[in-house]
């Protein structure tokens, strides 16, 4: 194989959504990871798929803290104030 | 400095989905963004890399400011759209249909010919240029190595360069198609 | 997109956090309950990742806003807060399921072994032609009904896919996805390496997708 490849396939695109969301692949893979995007309808919307899962990851809301374990910790910020 | 530009229908960038100015009785409004490898600066594609980032609209674009060429596009500072190509709507279909000729003539005169790669050609067709000129030269390829894929893509590019009418920035020539 | 950028609530200035150490400092009971709100949760969910009962995962939350209320004086900022509580949480219990002599090994950070993110047989494979590439495509989730994404049978799917990822997995996801801290406070509180909080957030996001792919897929 050549020393930069000419293209990705679909199997190595999904191992690189990730890093790609995050910004953090080198110059020649993001070159690569794009020119694939824009022939692959699949992998388009993989890509697709992967953000909006973060997304809905990101709408979790934080649960409550229960009642009884935010009490201890009010009665130790008392406790603590005093001291 | 000449160089194109896909964008999408609605025109907007294909991998940011910033809308650009368009052309009008002149050229767009000129957009700044420093260059910053892959993360910021215009992208934009000379002739002899159309074929791999073939889309729905063409433009004409001029660059300048910080340009950086690299291995199959350009990223500047500044940009501003000149005029669309509209000869590339009509030319889409038929340019897929070159690419998926050129693949079924590839596949098939392979020795043993590559059934299961012909095969998978005319159901991607209605997914467009980009995915047809991929298969064409994916398969030459696989036929006669990494120098066949290159060679497929110049011509592809070619072929375009010549309907296209391209102002500047010609690929170099590739000789008469076979 | 990380969720510090979604939600504002995530991530505070400088100053913001300035201003919140002064008010714990002096005793504001309102700061110190609107902290705790905040990333009670998250520490309950990385605690977990270290001993074995929630029961204990509270006594270490407990544990760690004490630690917190004890060293908040000595706060330099030289830190983020969060990042802050954060690592006394996780040396809490770190040295906590060490102690209480988990039935399973500790899990750690490590990434030695492979995950693909999706099974090789929804690849082709040489015999197919164009191998790599999809045998079928993935389903396209712009054509789902609007706010399918965002519904509580949905939000209910991934949270109990991420209740069921390997530990690591879930405290990275948790604290970058869920509570929106960036990658390098994560490395920082959970002494990872950047290399392998990228690897763990990548396969914990794949496991959600691929949960939430076979929920819309039935």
């Amino acid at each position: 194989m050549a020393d930069s490849a000419e293209h990705i396939s679909c199997q190595e695109v999904v191992e690189l959504v990730s890093d790609y969301l995050e910004r953090s692949l080198p110059p020649d893979e993001t070159t690569l990871f794009e020119q694939h995007l824009n022939f692959c309808d699949g992998c388009d919307w993989y890509v697709e798929q992967l953000k909006r899962t973060v997304e809905t990851v990101g709408e979790i809301r934080e649960e409550h803290v229960p009642a009884e374990a935010k009490e201890r910790l009010v009665r130790a910020f008392r406790d603590w104030k005093r001291s | 400095m000449i160089a194109y530009k896909f964008l999408r229908d609605d025109t907007t960038s294909v991998f940011t989905g910033f809308a650009w100015p368009l052309p009008g009785d002149g050229p767009g409004s000129w957009v700044e963004a420093p260059v910053e490898q892959c993360r910021s600066g215009i992208h934009a594609c000379r002739a002899a890399d159309l074929p791999l980032w073939a889309g729905r609209r063409l433009y004409e674009i001029e660059l300048s400011g910080e340009i950086v060429e690299q291995q199959t596009k350009v990223v500047a500072s500044r940009g501003r759209l000149l005029r669309r190509l509209e000869a590339w709507d009509a030319l889409r279909d038929e340019y897929t249909r070159m690419c998926a000729e050129r693949s079924h003539e590839l596949a098939l005169g392979a020795s043993p010919p590559l059934t299961e790669w012909d095969a998978a050609v005319e159901p991607s067709v209605r997914e467009g240029p980009a995915l047809l000129g991929f298969v064409a030269a994916r398969i030459a390829e696989e036929i006669s190595g990494v120098d066949a894929y290159h060679a497929e893509r110049a011509r592809q590019a070619d072929w375009l360069a010549e309907r296209l009418d391209l102002r500047q920035n010609r690929p170099p020539g590739q000789g008469a198609p076979a | 997109m990380t969720r510090a950028q979604a939600h504002p609530r995530a991530s505070s200035t400088a100053s913001d956090e300035a201003q919140l150490v002064a008010r714990l400092r002096a005793g504001d009971e309102q700061a110190f309950e609107a902290l705790v709100e905040e990333y009670y949760a998250t520490m309950l969910s990385v605690a977990r990742g270290y001993v074995r009962s929630r029961a204990l995962a509270e006594e270490v939350v407990q544990d760690a806003w004490l630690g917190v209320l004890k060293g908040i004086d000595r706060f330099e900022g030289r830190s983020s807060l969060k990042t802050w509580i954060m690592r006394i949480l996780v040396n809490i219990a770190m040295t906590r399921g060490v102690r209480e002599a988990r039935s399973q090994p500790f899990s750690s950070f490590a990434v030695d072994d492979d995950e693909p993110a999706v099974d090789a047989d929804r690849f082709r494979d040489a015999g197919d032609g164009f191998p790599g590439h999809w045998r079928a495509y993935p389903r396209d989730w712009s054509t789902l009904p609007d706010g399918a994404l965002l519904g509580r049978e949905t939000l209910g799917v991934v949270m109990q896919a991420i209740e069921q990822l390997p530990d690591a997995q879930r405290v990275v996801i948790t604290m970058r996805d869920v509570a929106g801290c960036q990658a390098d406070e994560v490395c920082e509180a959970l002494d990872v390496s950047e290399g392998n909080q990228r690897v763990l957030l990548h396969r914990a996001r794949s496991r959600v997708r691929a949960a939430l792919e076979r929920h819309f897929d039935g």
